[in-house]
C-alpha cells in the first residue's frame, strides 16, 4: 500500500500516544483553510478563563465578487473619471448624492447617506494592501485570514473568537446569517460557530424527537470529519434552543424587504440575514462576532444597472437593520463594516463593465463611528502598472481600529503586528 | 453462488450475547470464520486494524467503530468508551472495494445494480464505467420555449430524474464533476436552454481528451455568457473568461501573469452566441403585455467567432509571441506543466482523497499528459491507483449534497417525480443547486459540506425522502451492509437496535455519519 497516503493515520498515531484523540481537523484538513471547530477545541474554551466583558458586537457584511468603488463613493469632480469610462461615467456622477463638493455615494445608497448626515457613517478611501492579486479566491482569502502572505489558514474573525471569546456553550458567539457554509473569515480550529440560512426553516423536521435521536446518533463519531459533523449537529442544536427562546421575544421595529429586484448571483436574501442579526443581537444571544453575504459584485458587464441594485439593496437591507436596532436601543453596541475581495478596474470594458480591480472604499456605519471620510482616494491619473488604483491604507489597520477600539481585542496578537491607525470610531475602548 | 452473493445474505444484524460485548473490544480474532471467507484480511488492512486496536488499548479508549462481522455475532454491540478513532476499513475485501468504486462514482445503486458489480468484480467494473457509452437523458420539451425562458426547476429535476434513473449513472457523477469545474449559473447566462445545452456538452465531452473540451467549454453559449467572453471585443478585452481559463479551469493561481491575463483576453476576443434560427415575440408579463422578440433555436449550436470583433495584432502568451487564436490560447495553456497537475489534483480530491499526496497527483499529471490529456486514461489510472482503494482513504470524502440525496433515493428505491423535485429544492440549504453554483469556483467539497445549517438539512432530506415512500421499505439490515459497508459508529449500531421499526432504521441508516461519507 502506497506510504504516501498515511498522513492521516500517522497524525492519529500522533494524538493516540499523546493520550488524546484528535478526532478532526488537524489531520486532515490543514491545507487549505483551518476547518470549524472541533469536540478538542471546546474542551480548551471550558478551561478558558471569561471573554471580553465588551458587549459591543460586529457586523461585517461580504460585497462578493469585487464591489465597484468608483461606483460606491464617486469621485464627483474627477474628469479623468470620464476618459476611463466614456459609458458608465456620466449617471453615476449626475445622480450621485452630495456628500461634498468632491464625493458622493451612489444613487442608491439614499438610506446610508441619510445616515452619514447623522454622523453615523465613516468610509475609510483607498483600502487595499500590497501586490494585489486579482483572483476572487486568493483575494477573498487573503482579507478572509488578515494575511497577504497567504500563510495564515484561520480567519481574522475566528482567531477572535479563539482568543478573546469564551464561548463555550455558547454557540452564537460567532455567526454566519443566510449562508449554509461557514465563511473564512470565522474559521478557526478552536473556534465555535454557527451557520444558520434562515431561521424560519432552521429546525429538523419532525421536532423534538428527531433532534434528540440525532443528538445520540452524532457523538464520538470516527474518522477526520467525525468531530466537525458532532460539533456541527451540537452546535446546531444549541442554536434552535436559543433561537426558540429569542424568535418568540422578537418583534421587527423596521420593514425588511427582500423584494428588490436580485441581480445575477445575488442569491443571498441580505435583508432576511440581516433580521436574523438583529433578531439575535435584540433577544441577548450572546452573538458578538456576526457575518453577511451580498454577492453578485463581480459586475464584467452591463454594470450600469446591475451594480445600481446592488447598492439599492444594500442600502434597504442596512437601512432596515440599524432603524431596527435603534428601535430597540441597540444601535449603539453595533459596528456594521463592509468588506469586498478587491475594487473594480478604473477603465471600462467593451461589456458596459469593468475587470478586476484593487483599492476600494470601505464603509463603517452605526452609532459607535465617527462619521467622515478617512484614507485617502487614489489617484485617477497615477495608476499601478496594471492598471489599477494604488492603496492609501493597509485593510488590516481598519481590521485594527474594529478589534482594538470596537471590540477591545488584542489586535496586535490577532493580526500578528500593528499597523497605521485610522480613528473612524467616536470613543474607541481603552485596551 | 458467486462469493459476493453469500457475502450479502450471511451479513445481518443478529443479537450478540451480553458475554461476548466486552470482548469484541479485546480483539480481532473474534471474527466468525465466515467474515473470513467474505472479507479475506489482507496484510494492510490486518495492520490498520491491528493499530487502531493497539492504539486504544494503549490509550485505555475503545475503538470507536463497530465492524458488523455476521454470524455469530448477536448484536451490534457499543463499545464501553464512545471516544473516536477512525472507521476500520473494509478495503481489504472485494466486496468492500465494489461499494466503495460505486459510491464514488456513480450515485449509488440498487440491489440489482450492486449484485451485477459484486459478480463482475473491481476490474470489470472499472472497465463497464469507462467503456460504457454514456446514456443520454431524455430530451427536455421546455429546452425549446423562446429565449430559454422557462423555469430552472425544470431543468434541475429533468436533470436529477436522469441521475436516478440512467443505466450509466458513471456519466452524470462525471458531468456533475465539470459542471463544478467548467462551472456556469443560470442566473448570468439567463437562457435555460443554453444552459441544458451544456448539461449535454458536459455529459458527451467528459472521457475525451482536454484539447477538444477546452475548444468545446470556450465556445460553449452558457460559458460565453456566464464569463463574458460573448461581449469581448480585441479593440476593448474582457478578462473574465481569459483569467478564470487559466486560474481555475486549467493551471491554477501563481502560473501566469496579469500580462498573460491581458494578452489572452486579446487572443480570445471575437466569439458570440450563436445567430438564432428564427424569433418569436412572446408577452413576458401578462399583467402589463409587455412583449419581447425571444430567439429560438431549432437544434443545440455553439459561438460563432466573427473576425471582425477579434484582435488584428499579434501578443504575447506565456512565452509565445505572434498572431494566437483561441486553439493557440489552449495549445499554449497545455504546454503548461501545471494543467495537468491542476486537473489531476482535482479529479484526485473529488474520487479519492480530501488531501492527496504530491507524488501521487503528479504521477497522475505524467500519466494524464502522456496520453496527450485523455480524460479516459486518467479516469482510468485514478480508479485503478492503489490509492484509490487505500485503508486510510476510507471515508475521507463526504458526499455531495446531490450525492448523498440521489444515493438514498435510490437505496430506497423512490425514484418518482416527487423525489426529484424534493432533491432539487432541499439542495439550497446543503449549499447544493445544480445550475446554480456559489460561485464561479463551482462547488467546495469535503469539510465545506459541513456545517450547522447543511447537518440539519440533510437530516430533513431523509425524514422528507422516507415519507414518500409509501409502500413496504426494502430490508434495512441489506441497507446496513450495501450502504454502510456494516462499519458502524457505537452511536449508528446502538440507535439501530433501538430503532422500534423498519422505518425507523431506514432513518437512521441515511441519516448517520457514515452514509455522508464515501
Amino acid at each position: 500500500m502506497n506510504k504516501e497516503l498515511g498522513i492521516n493515520q500517522l497524525k492519529r498515531r500522533d494524538f493516540l500516544k499523546a493520550g488524546l484523540v484528535f478526532g478532526a481537523g488537524a489531520s486532515g484538513l490543514a491545507a487549505g483553510y483551518a476547518a470549524v471547530p472541533d469536540a478538542f477545541a471546546r474542551a480548551v474554551y471550558a478551561a478558558k478563563k471569561g471573554g471580553l466583558a465588551n458587549d459591543n458586537i460586529l457586523v461585517m457584511i461580504q460585497l462578493a465578487g469585487g464591489n465597484d468603488g468608483l461606483r460606491t463613493l464617486v469621485p464627483l469632480a474627477d474628469p479623468a473619471l470620464h476618459d476611463l469610462r466614456p459609458k458608465l461615467a456620466g449617471p453615476m456622477v449626475s445622480q450621485a448624492l452630495p456628500l461634498n463638493n468632491q464625493y458622493g455615494l451612489n444613487h442608491n445608497l439614499g438610506g446610508i447617506k441619510g445616515l452619514w448626515d447623522k454622523g453615523k457613517v465613516a468610509i475609510v478611501q483607498g483600502v487595499g494592501y500590497p501586490n494585489p492579486t486579482f483572483s476572487h479566491f486568493e483575494s477573498i482569502r487573503i482579507w478572509e485570514t488578515g494575511d497577504p502572505t497567504r500563510r495564515q489558514v484561520d480567519g481574522w474573525l475566528g482567531r477572535t473568537l479563539a482568543t478573546s471569546y469564551d464561548s463555550n456553550g455558547h454557540p452564537l458567539t460567532g455567526c454566519a446569517c443566510g449562508a449554509t457554509d461557514a465563511p473564512g473569515a470565522l474559521r478557526d480550529l478552536q473556534a465555535t460557530l454557527t451557520v444558520i440560512q434562515n431561521q424560519k426553516t432552521f429546525g429538523f423536521t419532525g421536532g423534538t424527537e428527531v433532534e434528540a435521536a440525532v443528538g445520540a446518533l452524532y457523538k464520538g463519531t470516527p474518522g477526520i470529519y467525525g468531530a466537525l459533523f458532532d460539533t456541527a449537529i451540537a452546535t446546531a442544536t444549541e442554536t434552535m434552543a436559543t433561537l426558540r427562546t429569542s424568535a418568540s421575544s422578537y418583534q421587527p421595529m423596521a420593514d425588511y424587504s427582500d423584494k428588490v429586484k436580485l441581480v445575477y448571483s445575488s442569491k443571498n436574501q441580505l435583508a432576511a440575514a440581516l433580521q436574523l442579526a438583529a433578531e439575535l443581537i435584540v433577544t441577548g444571544t450572546g452573538v458578538k462576532l456576526l457575518h453577511v453575504t451580498l454577492g453578485g459584485f463581480d459586475t464584467h458587464y452591463t454594470e450600469l444597472n446591475r451594480h445600481d441594485d446592488l447598492m439599492g439593496y444594500l442600502d434597504s437591507a442596512v437601512s432596515a437593520f440599524y432603524q431596527d436596532l435603534a428601535a430597540h436601543n441597540m444601535a449603539d453596541k453595533v459596528l456594521i463594516a463592509t468588506w469586498s475581495e478587491f475594487g473594480r478596474r478604473p477603465k471600462e470594458n467593451a461589456s458596459g463593465g469593468t475587470d478586476h480591480g484593487a483599492a476600494a472604499p470601505l464603509l463603517l456605519i452605526g452609532d459607535p463611528v465617527q462619521g467622515g471620510l478617512y484614507g485617502a482616494e487614489p489617484s485617477l491619473t497615477t495608476l499601478d502598472s496594471t492598471g489599477n488604483l494604488k492603496y492609501a491604507v493597509d485593510f488590516r489597520s481598519v481590521y485594527q481600529e474594529i478589534l482594538s477600539g470596537h471590540l477591545g481585542a488584542d489586535a496586535a496578537k490577532i493580526l500578528g503586528t500593528t499597523f497605521d491607525k485610522v480613528p473612524f470610531l467616536k470613543a474607541p475602548v481603552a485596551v | 453462488m458467486h462469493r459476493a452473493h453469500r457475502h450479502l445474505r450471511i451479513l445481518h444484524i443478529q443479537l450478540m450475547p451480553a458475554a461476548r460485548r466486552r470482548a469484541f473490544n479485546e480483539a480481532v480474532s473474534l471474527a466468525p470464520a465466515e467474515d473470513q471467507i467474505a472479507a479475506p484480511i489482507s496484510g494492510s488492512r490486518g495492520i490498520t486494524r491491528r493499530q487502531a486496536l493497539a492504539a486504544a488499548v494503549a490509550t485505555g479508549v475503545g475503538v470507536g467503530v463497530v465492524r458488523l462481522l455476521g454470524g455469530s455475532m448477536q448484536q451490534i454491540a457499543a463499545p464501553h468508551a464512545a471516544t473516536s478513532t477512525d472507521w476500520i476499513s473494509p478495503l481489504g475485501s472485494e466486496s468492500a472495494r465494489v461499494m466503495q468504486l460505486l459510491r464514488r462514482t456513480t450515485f449509488g445503486y440498487t440491489q440489482p445494480q450492486l449484485e451485477a458489480a459484486l459478480s463482475d468484480g473491481f476490474n470489470k467494473t472499472v472497465d463497464r464505467l469507462l467503456e460504457t457509452k454514456p446514456a443520454e437523458p431524455p430530451v427536455l420539451a421546455a429546452a425549446s420555449t423562446p429565449g430559454g425562458l422557462f423555469a430552472v426547476n425544470l431543468l434541475q429535476q429533468w436533470w436529477i430524474d436522469h441521475m436516478l434513473a440512467s443505466a450509466t449513472p458513471f456519466a452524470e457523477r462525471m458531468t456533475l464533476f465539470l459542471h463544478g469545474h467548467f462551472t456556469s449559473d443560470y442566473r448570468k447566462v439567463a437562457d435555460d436552454t443554453f444552459m441544458y445545452w451544456q448539461n449535454l456538452t458536459w455529459r458527451r465531452m467528459a472521457l475525451t481528451n482536454l484539447r477538444s473540451m477546452l475548444m468545446a467549454v470556450t465556445t460553449d453559449p452558457a460559458m460565453l455568457r456566464y464569463l463574458d467572453l460573448a461581449t469581448s471585443t480585441g479593440q476593448s478585452p474582457n478578462e473574465n473568461y481569459s483569467r478564470e481559463l487559466m486560474e481555475l479551469f486549467t493551471m491554477g493561481a501563481g502560473n501566469y501573469t496579469e500580462d498573460d491575463v491581458r494578452e489572452s483576453a486579446k487572443a480570445l476576443a471575437g466569439w458570440t452566441v450563436p445567430q438564432p434560427d428564427s424569433y418569436a415575440t412572446v408577452v413576458v408579463d401578462k399583467a402589463t403585455n409587455v412583449t419581447r422578440r425571444l430567439p429560438v433555436y431549432s437544434s443545440q449550436k455553439t459561438g460563432v467567432f466573427n473576425a471582425r470583433r477579434a484582435y488584428k495584432g499579434s501578443v504575447t502568451y506565456l512565452g509565445r509571441s505572434g498572431q494566437i487564436d483561441t486553439q493557440g490560447v489552449i495549445d499554449q495553456i497545455l504546454a503548461q506543466p501545471a494543467t495537468a497537475v491542476l486537473i489531476a489534483s482535482k479529479v484526485a480530491q473529488h474520487f479519492v482523497t480530501a488531501r492527496p499526496a504530491t507524488t501521487y497527483v503528479n504521477g497522475l499529471a505524467d500519466t494524464f499528459r502522456r496520453s496527450k490529456y485523455d480524460m479516459k486514461t486518467l479516469m482510468r489510472a485514478v480508479l485503478t491507483s492503489p490509492e484509490f482503494v487505500a485503508d486510510q482513504g476510507y471515508r475521507s470524502l463526504v458526499k455531495s449534497p446531490i450525492e448523498v440525496m440521489v444515493h438514498a433515493a435510490r437505496a430506497l428505491g423512490t425514484t418518482s417525480p416527487s423525489t426529484s423535485k424534493l432533491i432539487a429544492g432541499a439542495g439550497s440549504g446543503m449549499g447544493q443547486s445544480v445550475f446554480d453554483p456559489p460561485d464561479v469556483n463551482g462547488w467546495p467539497n469535503n469539510e465545506s459540506w459541513i456545517s450547522s445549517n447543511t447537518v440539519v438539512e440533510r437530516v430533513n432530506y431523509v425524514t422528507g425522502a422516507l415519507a414518500q415512500v409509501k409502500g413496504q421499505l426494502p430490508p434495512s439490515s441489506d441497507a446496513i451492509h450495501q450502504h454502510l459497508d456494516g462499519v458502524l459508529s457505537p452511536q449508528t449500531a446502538s440507535l439501530l437496535n433501538q430503532a422500534a421499526d423498519e422505518r425507523g432504521r431506514w432513518f437512521i441508516a441515511l441519516a448517520s455519519p457514515e452514509f455522508q461519507l464515501k
